[in-house]
């Protein structure tokens, strides 16, 4: 085999000088996310960095039995009060001035939701009913024992999980779907598309150096970096965030870094930022189709993260079921996180399409069967496979890949 | 060009298949029902026996106390406590069965204890020790701090069951306790003594779900979590980068922890060599299957290797403080030192022991969120 493949290459070789006499220009990126005008900095994304951190104290407080209250979990994920007047719901005082609110940004992408305002509307509003239920279902139920039909609690090893009737937590439904709702839709789908990126005057703006009001950037240069900012909003070092990828929150960032360190997808996280930075550096210099090529390079490679991690949940609960005293509350907690995975597939985006990998109504059949009958308490190994390969059919990955 | 890379294959298969001689024994040749009644019978029911005993003789210790509140009784409990949780570091790593369904090891010995909890449940009560997210505030660990951390001074501590304004709820709180793990001791005892043991001897096969291999999982995973991360890497800050004195072992009784880690270290030797509980004699165990297999590592015998490191282990730790938390504050240097000879001998047997025995690990790191 290794014979075979030295002969091959010369013919490698070859083929990697043939394709060397292309004539796009060639920009040079920078080692680090940092783009300068007139020795002031242009890049700018605080008002993504407040959302994840809003989802952070989001997440949290539905396991909050002490004090958290379906009022609040609304207010938080609104970030106003029930009649539309001002809230105070965070814990972080700069997250209650801030303007910005989780809610609004859900379902909210331009290329999959400007004219399918009914399907938003109803993702919106069924991350507000997994909260209430939080609050109706399992708050009251938070010292029983779980059992078939019955929320409470459930161990997992040494942890301890708080589950509907059917076994899912609802926090995880929550915490895991809003990768796809809030954070990838409008990274792929919003601020990466051309809609966005080229709408209105923007190029004319972008190519005569013409700044946003107020601001010292194009508002080009802002759209790539509120996409940026959605992966990288919370990062250690905001220009350098490899080194800490998979620490700086418990969304996309944490997800791409455990990809990132599966043997089988290493390197994923710096092709990712490579390309943000590439990108954002054509749009410096004009160069729209090294711009475009960067963005397809990010769409797939968010979108198979989002993959892998779905089966790899889906592999995980599958392993804790088949155990020969089958560890339900492992399980259930794998799945839960599976659910939100799968979930977050209906904001992928193939690259060069305007469609997800999955569709919205391959994805609904798919968490109505995690949902049928008693949910999670009597789900199907079997069911669990056909998934994980209906998922990874659409992606350059096998299950075992994702699995381990 | 094909031609060539498979004979190239056949080439290096032949040369790599003669370099180790005439195939050795057959694992599967091996009698490995002698090793599961001597564990069965030698070693796993009469540690469960002891410990019953010490569980039984630490609720009635626990009910004299509770009667009858003096300072003598309290080191009377005392006393059954150490007894108790010293047996227990005999039968921690068989966690299968009976024990795994009721989720044993988690409800007797999760540590630090949860104090605010524990105060929570006696001032309130209405509490169920069967849920999970009460598992960190029973057990040995949570009697260690009702009966050492109360207070600094013994006196005081007594006062909790005779004066303070909720020591009848102590009281109860107390017993409750010892019932508990009392009960949850007698239910996998009578397991094994009631069907399991038999179960356990004649699924005497190999593969995943053979006893052999699901027993020497568990042993390793005990080994791996529990002595080596749990008693000494985690206190010492192995995972946290920062020592965390109050994670030790027995921490309210300030200077029990040692004793518990000897003891579950030669428990640990004494399963790998098939010594017989309370006992000399040598019965058969992993370390007679890895000899029959002729198992070398860097040419010396595998067993012998695996021995000598447990010995260095032991001898390190011999210089450890009674008290593991003033020794990671003192000189966390010696816990770390223990930790690495500890840790030799988990690449020792998790990948060359289970190598030879043609074993997989059926545990992996969990995901942790």
């Amino acid at each position: 085999m290794k014979l075979r493949n030295i002969l091959l290459l010369p013919v490698l070789a070859l083929a990697v000088i043939a394709c060397d006499n292309s004539n796009e220009p060639s920009i040079d990126a920078p080692a680090t996310y940092e783009f300068t005008r007139n020795g002031e900095s242009t890049v700018s994304f605080t008002g993504q960095t407040t959302r994840i951190k809003m989802a952070t104290e989001l997440a949290s407080a539905m396991l909050d039995f002490d004090n958290s209250t379906e009022e609040l979990l609304l207010e938080m994920y609104r970030n106003e009060a029930a009649d539309g007047g001002n809230a105070d719901p965070f814990q972080n005082p700069d997250l209650n001035d801030a303007t910005k609110n989780i809610k609004g940004k859900v379902a909210a992408s331009t290329d999959y939701f400007a004219s399918n305002t009914q399907v938003s509307a109803e993702i919106k509003n069924e991350f507000e009913s997994w909260i209430s239920a939080q609050v109706n279902e399992v708050f009251p139920n938070e010292n029983s024992l779980a059992t078939e039909g019955e929320p409470g609690q459930i161990a997992d090893g040494s942890s301890t999980r708080y589950v509907n009737g059917k076994g899912f937590e609802y926090n995880q439904l929550v915490g895991k779907s809003l990768i796809g709702a809030l954070m990838t839709d409008q990274m792929l789908n919003n601020y990466l598309s051309t809609s966005v990126l080229d709408a209105g005057t923007n190029r004319e703006d972008n190519n005569e150096g013409t700044l946003a009001e107020g601001s010292n950037y194009t508002t080009m240069e802002h759209k790539w970096d509120e996409a940026y900012g959605y992966l990288f909003g919370t990062a250690t070092d905001l220009a350098n965030p490899i080194p800490t990828v998979g620490d700086d929150d418990g969304f996309l960032n944490k997800y791409l870094g455990r990809v990132d360190g599966d043997d089988d997808f290493s390197g994923i996280a710096q092709e990712v930022f490579d390309a943000f930075k590439l990108g954002r550096a054509a749009i410096v210099a004009g160069a729209y189709d090294v711009r475009e090529e960067q963005a397809q390079i990010i769409r797939e490679r968010i979108s198979t993260m989002i993959a892998v991690r779905a089966v790899y949940y889906l592999q995980s609960g599958k392993a804790a079921l088949e155990q020969t005293n089958p560890e339900y509350g492992t399980a259930f907690h794998d799945l839960s996180e599976a659910y939100g995975f799968i979930y977050s597939l209906k904001f992928s985006r193939v690259p060069n399409s305007d469609s997800p990998y999955l569709s919205m109504q391959e994805i609904d059949n798919m968490l109505a069967q995690l949902e049928a009958n008693n949910g999670l308490w009597d789900i199907e190994t079997s069911v669990l496979d056909e998934m994980s390969e209906t998922i990874a059919d659409q992606f350059d990955f096998t299950i075992e890949q994702a699995a381990n | 060009m094909k031609k060539y890379t498979v004979l190239l294959f056949i080439v290096f298969f032949a040369w790599s298949c003669s370099d180790n001689g005439p195939s050795g024994p057959n694992p599967d040749d091996f009698d490995r029902e002698a090793i599961l009644v001597n564990w069965g019978d030698n070693i796993i029911v009469p540690s469960f026996t002891d410990l019953s005993e010490a569980t039984a003789q630490l609720h009635t210790s626990a009910e004299t106390f509770s009667a009858s509140p003096t300072l003598q009784n309290l080191e009377t409990l005392r006393g059954s406590w150490e007894s108790a949780y010293l047996a227990f570091q005999h039968v921690s790593m068989f966690e299968m069965g009976e024990a795994m369904q009721l989720r044993y090891r988690d409800n007797l010995n999760i540590y630090p204890t949860d104090t605010t909890e524990i105060k929570q449940n006696i001032t309130e009560g209405g509490y169920d020790l069967e849920l999970p997210s009460l598992n960190n505030s029973q057990g040995f660990p949570a009697l260690d701090y009702l009966i050492h951390g109360l207070s600094e001074n013994d006196t005081e501590i007594v006062s909790y069951y005779t004066t303070n304004s909720d020591a009848q709820n102590y009281r109860t709180y107390l017993t409750d306790l010892t019932l508990r793990i009392d009960t949850l001791t007698d239910q996998v005892l009578d397991s094994w003594t009631s069907g399991y043991r038999d179960e356990f001897v004649n699924n005497s096969g190999n593969g995943a779900n053979s006893s052999l291999d699901m027993m020497v999982n568990d042993y390793i995973y005990y080994y791996e979590k529990h002595l080596r991360a749990g008693k000494i890497g985690i206190p010492a800050g192995v995972f946290s980068g920062s020592p965390l004195s109050s994670h030790v072992e027995a921490y309210y009784s300030e200077g029990f922890s040692k004793a518990l880690f000897n003891e579950a270290l030669s428990a640990s030797i004494n399963f790998f060599n098939g010594t017989h509980f309370e006992g000399e004699a040598d019965g058969q165990s992993l370390d007679d299957y890895l000899d029959y297999l002729n198992t070398m590592k860097d040419g010396a015998d595998l067993t012998s290797i695996i021995n000598n490191q447990f010995q260095d282990a032991k001898n390190e730790a011999q210089a450890l403080n009674d008290n593991f938390a003033a020794q990671v504050e003192t000189d966390n240097n010696l816990m770390l030192g223990t930790y690495d000879e500890l840790q030799r001998n988990v690449v020792n047997m998790k990948v060359d022991m289970l190598q030879a025995l043609n074993i997989n690990v059926d545990y992996v790191d969990a995901d942790g969120d």
